[in-house]
């Protein structure tokens, strides 16, 4: 690691402050993309702001026939908050499959969706789900939100505040684990919502992408078959010393079918 | 479980407390009073001349005392690296060991070789200051396969070493091998990879190193095997006498063989150590050791195996290329070459035996000895070749074992490729395995995985291998009773996790009859003649001189104790660490002899080679969707002799185990072919096995007594990789088979087997 300040924020509107008069400067939440960055000198900034624990950004509540998820709570607590259970059981899986045990009791779902890892996990339900990504400036509807490979439509500054997911009729998210990073290799979310199917797939593609021939398909049915035969691109896949295009394109396919499967609560 | 084993301690290993409370001394935890920070400038390419390594802006750096580059290792003569290979190979010509300067001059051979060392005030400062070295390349091609390596054309890596090629070393008879394949009913043959893998022990490598002037000794503390083996290279490398070498260690947070060489950053270390007269300290980060931390096996072997119509074995041929990294090291050059030949005929009966071993150079990391070091490679390609001929010759892969087993009578058997093995009942332990295992119901459990979608196998693999080997010709163990009651051990055996406190501990504690509290194990701390620990042979060797040395006491205090209470030494009779003269009730304690000097004896002996062997049944459920393979039974049954404490013995077995596994299913070092970069330098890319992958480790022990030590023990600590490897991939074959999928290497990660069962598809379509 580099020598840098440290600087802990008092309030959201500080910190964003802050970076606004501090372009290299970085924030901190549970840093665990950032501080493994760091430690191998791979980011030089010139700041951490730490946001991690700011009480505005810590809350889960379900209204309004919307389920609001805090940027700053971590992936154990929206895995294990009954009103998220409640609200979304998927969303709560989803967390619960993240990373491990320490991962969990660290990362925020603020720090998931302002990276935008290609592999994460949280990108599928936020897309899957047409979710709204709250800023410290503005609203950003999840299809305008993720822009591929760690890009999103986040500017200088901006700083994620919450997530809003309308309620699902059903949903259900089924992931191939990494045999040695545990992230993503293909994971595919599936809901049933009031605007209809939405699949959103990551880990297998630069970016979390929806899936349009599946839901074209499961828009006459939520049928198993309807996936077997969804057109897949696999040229635009990822391919790498782990899973090949082909792989991931065969993977996509049976996590969605799979996924299908927990959505119609058969196992 | 049957209770076919030695009385055993049903405490907890007594280092435990320390070692998981924190409280363990490792190589960082050593910190001496006015220390210095090494840090390496490493090649971030794969073969380039060094065209001019520019440390101006570095020594300048605040902080910075001095930057060492490869011309201070030319100049101080550090270039000879020790190789333990004496023995000629093919055609009497000896291997070539080209010079490796500690710091590499004028030429890098890998990603990850270390070029200069910047030494400063702070680990920091050293840190930042490495990165102010400006480096200018000129780019070599680069070779990152040893069998792309021999072939003519490749980049060539050392003058000295034309054709890449180290070593061309035989073993066994090549006509009589040549004739049985020629004229045999039947010849199964198969090319098998036996991947690259990084040991990754939990503890990084470490190394701070002080010089005492006055004397002009260098004290080395490191994470290490043994101190005798690492003196004896570190002098060996410096032309220092060994006499002002002392390797200082404590608690070693495993090694796997990898912690066996003097790594040429240690003597870079103590370049500077002498030159700036501060101790220099040097710890490594995981990324540094995926870059620098010697590899694991790393063979391609192309095996035949000729059987006539019955199915007995008539011969078997293989050329195996190793891959040796861009230099060699300490150990690699013997685990690749003598070590798989003396175990080449397996637990078989085979007339007509060669085997023809090429060690190459290429831009990779330098492979060692890993756990097993030779023999669960070459346990890997017999073992395949013969279920892969079972499958062939539609005969029952444990029948065709059978047939084919040395009898027990031809014990002990002198084996074409030049070892004895001892006697063992490979017989007995077969039949014992097959029985735990519930063999005949497989094809009813086959049928269930079936009707839920997932492919079945049944994986065997009966095993042997030599243990014991040292580099040193005697164990040397010392005792001291002390007055406190105490019975302090001293060896230079060097416990990387294996519990020599526990089990040295018990064998004098049994032998003495006191207990277990009484007896200290001190690894390291006397200048004793000595093997360190690796290749399974320290409670055969150091643990034998325990019970000597122990015997040996008891014989002392007899005489000491005769003369306390005024009998004939005859007279004296010994029992719980008490003496007391037969027929009277007069005694004297060992704690009251030793009252006013400690008594000390010394033992020592010669022991082994021993033969663990066993055979481990395993069970695999594929799903055909994914390629994932899950592993669902696991039953061993081993000989590892008689069992000092069976807590031990399961641990070593599912640790072995579970590394055998990890090979099988993910653990592969992958190189770039083009650019030579190393693809997997993180635990983010290489597969390290994590718990899940292997379920509960079913064991029983079979224990047939070795006569080669005094306890009668074998070496366990790497039959479990020796017997995993070959059992976990015979059982995918097994699931495999049945679709037509022709054989598959390792690692068999999900991606694999799904592309072998997919084109096996297609084909059959």
């Amino acid at each position: 690691m580099y020598a840098l300040n440290y600087v802990k924020a008092k309030s959201v509107q500080e910190a964003a402050e802050f970076l606004a008069a501090n372009p290299e400067a970085k924030l901190l939440a549970g840093g665990m993309t950032l501080l493994p960055t760091l430690k191998q000198r791979l980011a030089r900034p010139t700041h951490l702001v730490d946001i991690a624990g700011l009480p505005e950004l810590r809350r889960i509540e379900a209204k309004g026939g919307r389920l609001v998820v805090g940027a700053g709570m971590k992936h154990h607590e929206v895995a294990t908050s009954a009103v998220v259970k409640k609200a979304i059981p998927a969303l709560a899986g989803l967390a619960g499959e993240i990373g491990d045990p320490q991962v969990r009791n660290q990362g925020t779902i603020g720090g998931s969706v302002a990276n935008n890892d290609p592999a994460a996990d949280y990108p599928a339900a936020v897309l899957g789900l047409g979710a709204t990504v709250v800023t410290t400036k503005r609203e950003i509807a999840a299809d305008d939100y993720f822009q591929g490979l760690f890009t999103t439509a986040l500017g200088e500054g901006e700083i994620v505040v919450r997530v809003e997911f309308p309620l699902p009729k059903k949903a259900a998210y089924c992931k191939f684990h990494h045999p040695a990073s545990g992230y993503a290799v293909a994971g595919v979310f599936i809901a049933q919502t009031a605007g209809g199917v939405r699949v959103a797939v990551t880990g297998a593609g630069p970016g979390v992408f929806r899936w349009s021939a599946a839901e074209a398909a499961l828009a006459k049915g939520l049928k198993p078959a309807a996936l077997e035969s969804a057109k897949l691109d696999a040229s635009g896949l990822n391919s790498d010393i782990h899973a090949d295009r082909e792989y991931r394109a065969n993977l996509v396919r049976v996590m969605a079918k799979r996924a299908l499967a927990k959505l119609s609560g058969k196992k | 479980m049957a209770d076919t084993h030695a009385p055993h301690h049903h405490g907890n290993r007594v280092e435990d407390r320390r070692l998981v409370t924190g409280t363990g001394k490792y190589a960082a935890d050593w910190s001496l009073p006015g220390q210095l920070y090494a840090c390496f400038v490493r090649s971030d390419r794969a073969h380039a001349e060094i065209v001019s390594v520019n440390a101006e802006q570095a020594r300048k750096y605040p902080g910075v005392k001095r930057v060492y580059t490869g011309e201070d290792a030319l100049a101080a003569g550090y270039t000879k690296y020790f190789v333990i290979v004496s023995y000629p190979g093919r055609g009497g010509k000896h291997i070539i060991k080209p010079p490796r300067p500690v710091l590499a001059a004028r030429k890098v051979r890998h990603v990850g070789d270390a070029l200069a060392m910047v030494v400063a005030d702070t680990a920091v400062a050293a840190q930042d200051a490495a990165e102010l070295v400006e480096v200018e390349y000129r780019d070599l091609p680069a070779v990152v396969s040893a069998e792309q390596a021999l072939a003519p054309g490749a980049p060539q890596l050392h003058e000295e070493a034309p054709g890449n090629l180290a070593f061309d070393f035989e073993s066994g008879n090549e006509e009589a091998a040549g004739a049985a394949i020629a004229q045999a009913a039947h010849v199964t043959r198969l090319k098998l990879e036996v991947s690259r893998v990084a040991p990754s022990p939990m503890e990084l490598r470490g190394c701070t190193v002080r010089y005492d002037a006055a004397d002009g000794t260098y004290h080395v503390h490191v994470c290490i095997q043994g101190i005798n083996m690492m003196r004896k290279q570190l002098a060996a490398i410096t032309d220092v006498p060994e006499d002002r070498i002392v390797v200082h260690a404590q608690d070693i947070g495993g090694s796997f063989g990898q912690r066996s060489a003097a790594y040429p950053e240690y003597v870079a270390q103590m370049m500077a150590a002498k030159e700036l007269g501060r101790p220099i300290r040097w710890i490594s980060t995981r990324a540094e050791g995926f870059a620098s931390d010697t590899h694991g096996r790393a063979n391609t072997v192309t095996g035949e195996l000729a059987l006539d119509r019955g199915g007995k074995l008539l011969g078997l041929r293989l050329d195996w290329i190793s891959d040796m990294g861009g230099y060699l090291s300490a150990t690699g050059s013997a685990s690749h070459t003598r070590n798989p030949s003396t175990c080449m005929t397996g637990v078989y009966r085979i007339p007509a035996l060669y085997g023809r071993f090429r060690l190459a150079f290429t831009n990779t990391v330098p492979v060692a000895a890993y756990r097993g070091a030779g023999r669960p490679d070459m346990a890997y390609v017999i073992e395949r070749l013969v279920s892969q001929a079972a499958a062939e010759l539609k005969i029952d892969p444990a029948e065709l074992r059978r047939r084919n087993f040395i009898p027990k009578e031809a014990f002990p058997y002198k084996t074409p490729t030049g070892s004895t093995y001892e006697a063992t009942d490979l017989h007995g332990v077969l039949e014992r395995a097959l029985k735990f295992a519930d063999w005949k119901s497989f094809p009813a459990r086959r049928r269930r995985s079936e009707k839920a979608g997932k492919l079945r196998g049944l994986g065997i693999a009966t095993v042997i291998e030599n243990t014991g080997a040292g580099l040193f010709p005697k164990d040397q163990v010392e005792i001291e009773a002390t007055s406190a009651g105490g019975i302090d051990v001293y060896t230079v055996s060097q416990s990387q996790g294996q519990g020599h406190e526990t089990s040295f501990g018990m064998i004098v504690a049994q032998t003495l009859g006191v207990p277990l509290e009484r007896v200290r194990i001190r690894q390291g701390v006397k200048p004793l003649i000595g093997n360190h620990t690796g290749g399974s042979r320290s409670t055969a060797g150091a643990g034998s001189a325990c019970k000597l040395a122990a015997l040996k006491l008891i014989q002392q205090g007899k005489s000491l104790a005769a003369e306390r209470l005024e009998v004939e030494p005859s007279q004296v009779e010994y029992a719980g660490g008490v003496f007391h003269t037969r027929g009277s009730k007069r005694k004297v304690t060992l704690g009251e002899l030793a009252g006013k000097k400690p008594i000390n004896v010394m033992a020592e002996g010669t022991f082994g080679p021993t033969f663990p062997n066993g055979c481990h049944i395993t069970e695999v459920e594929i799903d055909p969707a994914t390629g994932v393979t899950r592993i669902v039974a696991y039953n061993a049954v081993d000989d590892c002799g008689n069992v000092i404490n069976h807590t031990i013995v399961e641990g070593q077995v599912h640790g072995a185990v579970t590394q055998g596994a990890g090979q099988i299913f993910g653990e592969q070092v992958v190189y770039d072919r083009e650019t030579g970069q190393l693809l997997t330098g993180s635990f983010m890319d290489y597969c390290m096995p994590r718990a899940g992958l292997v379920p509960h480790v079913r064991m029983q022990d079979y224990p047939v007594p070795s006569v080669s030590n005094a306890l009668g023990v074998k070496g366990v600590g790497e039959s479990g990789c020796t017997a995993s490897i070959p059992s976990l991939a015979n059982a995918v074959m097994d699931a495999l088979r049945p679709l037509g999928v022709p054989p598959v290497d390792m690692p068999f990660t999900p991606a694999r087997v799904w592309h072998a069962i997919s084109s096996a598809k297609q084909k059959s379509q």
